[in-house]
């Protein structure tokens, strides 16, 4: 029991983080909301004033970029990366729960991604994926899948999918080790209890297992979705966005109304949506997940 | 004693009073580059220390922030006043930069400089482009030409290059076998492809107006103009019967290898594939032809210029100017094109400069020699829409290549979007 | 029957490791290669010729030796500044009765929805104006702020498995609230703030944005904007990339690989029962 106590040591502690967030995240995330209703263009910077929702409706009706697309695009980049990395990673975690020989290499070995640059991973990806000179074309040439080779990334049909493979290759290492983690701190005991009663592998997992780490999934899974929008990394060096919007996602198309299009008001716009979209989710999420405080 | 206190003491003042002058007549200016690459920024590097012997009180700082986020961080750093001098700027920033008052006015400079009377007619033009005002000088100067293989297409027994953009389909078609895996033209299709169509599109227009290529002389917005429609579609067919299906993913490394090995021994390309092509086949195996003209006879030649300008508020723009000077005189120019693979800006290094006045070169020389066939134009590069049009089109062009749009369906999108 | 299942699960395991090599083997191998082998068709898969001249460009042409040192610093002195004031923060919130705690954490929480991009542009202006541009400390000032969040959030989850219990004794025995945090509490939060550390360490050793934007001299470049210059309007010069892309893996490995066993223990709370 934590006894509540109120010392103002505890302020002075916190002090430094407070104003460093403060200052250097809310105060600009403010001023950037402020842009976002303004014409911020760098084109022309002399005649700044308030547009009221003119970006935002720029961004929705936009005919080039198609925002259902953008947002079609960023609902499965989101739900088929963080699926099949919470599968596959909780498949790892299990795979190594039990200790083998050389597990302390193995896992260095395989849960290394996770120490990759977003950004030099999409290149390196982006290579194995070249329609010339990959060797995912040439690997599936070799074992007779395809019998020309797919510009995986220049096809309006395999690139989303091709970044989500990239993306979920990077995620399953997070997955791995905090459900590993998790899953190691589960009491023996109560395997013993179940095995008594004749229970088999995965009646263990589901009824015992995955209840007992639950808060853990949760904020993980709570976590890797804000980080999957986020950090869109990824996207951004293997297509850009790319070809014709078919692996445009929300972040990846406010990076390039600032860098490409130096339109800063409508990147605030888009800013500002992500923003709002995830504070909902985080909140409706942990209402439905009930009073699970954020632990790990 | 006493006698030599003084003397040392003079002596010590003597010497910090001159470095003192020395350290306060040191002028640093700061010079951000815009097309960032490994190998120019050693070249740039050399220049600048040659330079700085030269002008021992002048020093150079090169910024040099990668290619993709550079204008970015240029506009970043001009719009909050940061302390930047020497500017490069690329042709589609021109507008923005002169617009928001960013750069500094060059003409009187230019008058009282000896060399400007060698640069080309052509530098003098693009220097201008904003205003009739030269607030930049290009470095350099080309647009894309044609390259061959000498060898593939003697084996082929292609005994005559293209001139015309219709005879360029019918050669390309005619040394044409998938089965042999052999292809004529070497498309681009990753990025760009604008490009494409301002070389092999436009030239099947004779009314255009050469500042805004994209509107005719009478004002009138081209993208619906019958003409048009057809080149289009010779455009697709280009696509679809000369080259493989593959080029609609390739970018510049593609093409490289696909020229190189000989399965496409026919492409556009700008001066820089030069120092590709000799690193990867050698000088000897390929070579330049003019740029193929229109059934009208013309071709609408877009230069492509990085330049130079100084900021607006440099508060060292004298001595920033020397560096320009040396930058962009004859030799210093020569040098540095060619060991970049571009080409000189001054007329005279064309006459005299052996390497530049033979071999691969003859053909720009031609083209300079007859601007009623090579006739100078911009697309409008100076709109805000640029920068998005890029990547419009592009879009655009690879769904008219994959057969998801029409040809008109994509004219009427276009002349929307210039409207 | 127990063969078969140990089998398949050897077989999986190995599927696993294999996907996730194959990239890193890749990029070794690329960067290995002799340049006019990287272009090939056939595809490599074995150098002919082991050429090490990526390796010599990379250091040679370009000044990679400083933006190696660069980074190391700026990471280093980011993740343990970032580490020292989230122990204090994460203690506090962990044992404070504030009536606003929980508002605090999820603030906290909420700045990770914030898409760092957005931000990047008025954080310039703010820094412009103060003159802190172009300077390697203002970098780590911002990667410093980047971490608070989740690293406090982190800290404050493993400070709230020790019980209390442990410094009320040490309190007892004459201790001030702070001695008993750092002779008592730290130590058995090393494996998780040693989690916390490699987090902080491998998120500052690969920013790129911030990066590029906020420093501009040659001389303080980081290795994420070197990697980066690498790409030209040409296309991607892939000798040198992937030789800065595996040399840059090096420190991140060697502080994972060393950090890995405590984020392991770290992550399952500590040992301490009762």
């Amino acid at each position: 029991m934590i006894k509540s106590d109120n010392s103002k040591i505890f302020l002075v502690m916190i002090f430094p983080s407070l104003i460093s967030v403060i200052l250097l995240t809310f105060v600009p995330i403010l001023r950037s909301f402020f842009i976002a209703f303004q014409n911020y263009n760098f084109h022309d910077l002399s005649n700044i004033h308030f547009i009221g929702f003119e970006n935002f409706q720029a961004v929705f009706n936009s005919v080039n970029f198609n925002f259902s697309r953008i947002l079609l695009n960023t609902f499965l980049w989101i739900t088929v990366s963080l699926f099949f990395q919470f599968v596959l990673g909780f498949g790892l975690a299990l795979l190594m729960k039990e200790p083998f020989k050389g597990r302390g290499v193995y896992s260095g070995l395989v849960f290394y991604p996770w120490a990759l640059s977003g950004f030099a991973l999409g290149l390196i990806w982006a290579w194995m994926f070249n329609g010339q000179f990959g060797i995912i074309n040439d690997v599936l040439r070799k074992i007779g899948l395809i019998h020309q080779n797919i510009g995986f990334l220049s096809d309006t049909r395999y690139s989303l999918i091709s970044v989500i493979i990239a993306n979920i290759w990077y995620g399953i290492p997070f997955f791995g080790i905090m459900l590993l983690a998790a899953l190691q701190s589960v009491p023996l005991e109560l395997y013993e209890a179940a095995e008594i009663d004749g229970a088999g592998y995965f009646i263990k997992l589901f009824k015992i297992t995955i209840p007992y780490i639950k808060p853990t999934i949760i904020s993980t899974l709570l976590l890797r979705t804000i980080w999957i929008m986020n950090y869109p990394e990824i996207i951004y060096a293997m297509t850009g966005g790319g070809p014709a919007n078919s692996s445009n996602i929300l972040s990846v198309q406010m990076i390039n109304k600032i860098i490409k299009f130096l339109n800063f008001g409508e990147g605030a716009a888009i800013g500002v949506m992500i923003i709002i979209t995830m504070c909902i989710y985080v909140i409706i999420y942990l209402k439905i997940v009930s009073r699970e405080e954020l632990t790990f | 004693m006493k006698r030599l206190m003084i003397v040392l003491l003079s002596i010590f003042l003597l010497v910090s009073v001159l470095s003192f002058s020395a350290l306060a007549t040191k002028v640093e200016i700061n010079f951000i580059e815009a097309y960032t690459n490994p190998n120019r920024k050693i070249l740039l590097k050399e220049i600048i220390s040659d330079f700085e012997k030269l002008y021992p009180n002048i020093k150079i700082n090169l910024i040099s922030p990668p290619y993709e986020q550079a204008t970015q961080k240029i506009v970043l750093m001009l719009s909050t006043k940061q302390p930047l001098d020497i500017v490069e700027v690329k042709a589609d920033t021109i507008g923005l930069y002169v617009g928001n008052n960013w750069l500094f006015n060059l003409e009187n400079y230019l008058a009282a400089w000896p060399d400007s009377k060698t640069l080309l007619p052509a530098a003098w033009q693009l220097a201008r482009t904003v205003d009739d005002t030269a607030y930049i000088i290009p470095s350099t100067v080309y647009s894309r030409t044609l390259y061959y293989r000498t060898d593939i297409l003697e084996e082929l027994g292609v005994d005559s290059i293209p001139k015309s953009i219709q005879e360029l389909f019918e050669v390309c078609k005619e040394i044409t076998d998938s089965s042999k895996d052999q292809y004529g033209f070497c498309f681009r299709g990753k990025n760009q492809q604008i490009d494409n169509i301002h070389y092999l599109v436009l030239p099947f227009l004779d009314d255009l107006n050469t500042t805004n290529l994209y509107r005719k002389t009478d004002g009138k917005i081209i993208w619906d103009d019958p003409r048009v429609v057809e080149a289009l579609k010779l455009y697709v067919r280009l696509f679809k019967e000369t080259s493989p299906k593959d080029s609609i993913n390739w970018g510049f490394n593609e093409q490289i290898n696909a020229f190189g090995s000989g399965i496409t021994p026919i492409i556009l390309q700008d001066a820089d594939f030069i120092g590709a092509c000799d690193e990867t086949i050698g000088r000897g195996k390929f070579m330049m032809a003019p740029t193929p003209v229109g059934p009208y006879g013309k071709v609408y030649v877009i230069l492509y210029f990085p330049s130079l300008s100084i900021a607006s508020n440099s508060k060292h723009k004298e001595e920033a100017w020397e560096f320009i000077k040396y930058f962009l005189s004859p030799e210093v120019n020569a040098y540095y094109t060619k060991n970049n693979s571009l080409l000189p800006i001054h007329s005279v290094t064309f006459e005299d400069d052996p390497y530049f006045s033979s071999g691969i070169f003859t053909p720009w020389a031609y083209m300079m020699k007859h601007p009623e066939m090579y006739v100078l134009g911009q697309p409008p590069v100076v709109s805000p829409k640029y920068a998005e049009w890029m990547q419009v089109s592009n879009n655009d062009l690879q769904s008219l290549l994959l057969g998801d749009i029409s040809v008109e369906k994509l004219v009427n999108k276009w002349v929307e979007y210039w409207q | 029957m127990k063969i078969i299942k140990k089998f398949m699960k050897f077989i999986a395991l190995m599927l696993y490791l294999i996907l996730a090599v194959i990239p890193l083997y890749w990029i070794i191998i690329t960067s290995l290669k002799d340049i006019k082998e990287v272009f090939v068709f056939p595809i490599k898969y074995l150098p002919q010729v082991i050429s090490f001249e990526s390796y010599r460009k990379l250091f040679v042409f370009t000044n990679f030796a400083i933006y190696f040192r660069n980074s190391l610093m700026v990471a280093l002195i980011a993740s343990f500044g970032a580490l020292f004031i989230t122990v204090f923060s994460g203690y506090a919130i962990s044992r404070c009765g504030f009536k606003f705690k929980r508002s605090i954490l999820i603030s906290l929480f909420l700045t990770q929805a914030i898409p760092g991009f957005l931000i990047l542009v008025p954080l310039y202006t703010m820094f412009a104006k103060v003159g802190m541009l172009d300077k390697l400390p203002s970098l780590m000032l911002l990667y410093i702020n980047i971490m608070i969040p989740f690293s406090a959030i982190m800290s404050k989850s493993f400070f709230d498995r020790i019980p209390i219990s442990l410094e009320e004794a040490a309190q007892v025995d004459g201790c001030s609230r702070v001695q008993a945090l750092f002779k008592i509490v730290i130590p058995l939060t090393l494996p998780g703030l040693s989690a916390i550390f490699c987090f902080c360490f491998i998120n500052t050793w690969n920013e790129l944005f911030l990066a590029v934007m906020f420093i501009n001299s040659d001389p303080k470049m980081t290795i994420p904007v070197a990697l980066n210059s690498f790409i030209s309007k040409i296309g991607v010069g892939w000798d040198i990339l992937s030789a800065g892309i595996v040399i840059s893996l090096i420190p991140t490995l060697v502080i994972y690989a060393f950090a890995q066993r405590h984020i392991v223990a770290g992550l399952t709370g500590g040992a301490i029962k009762g």
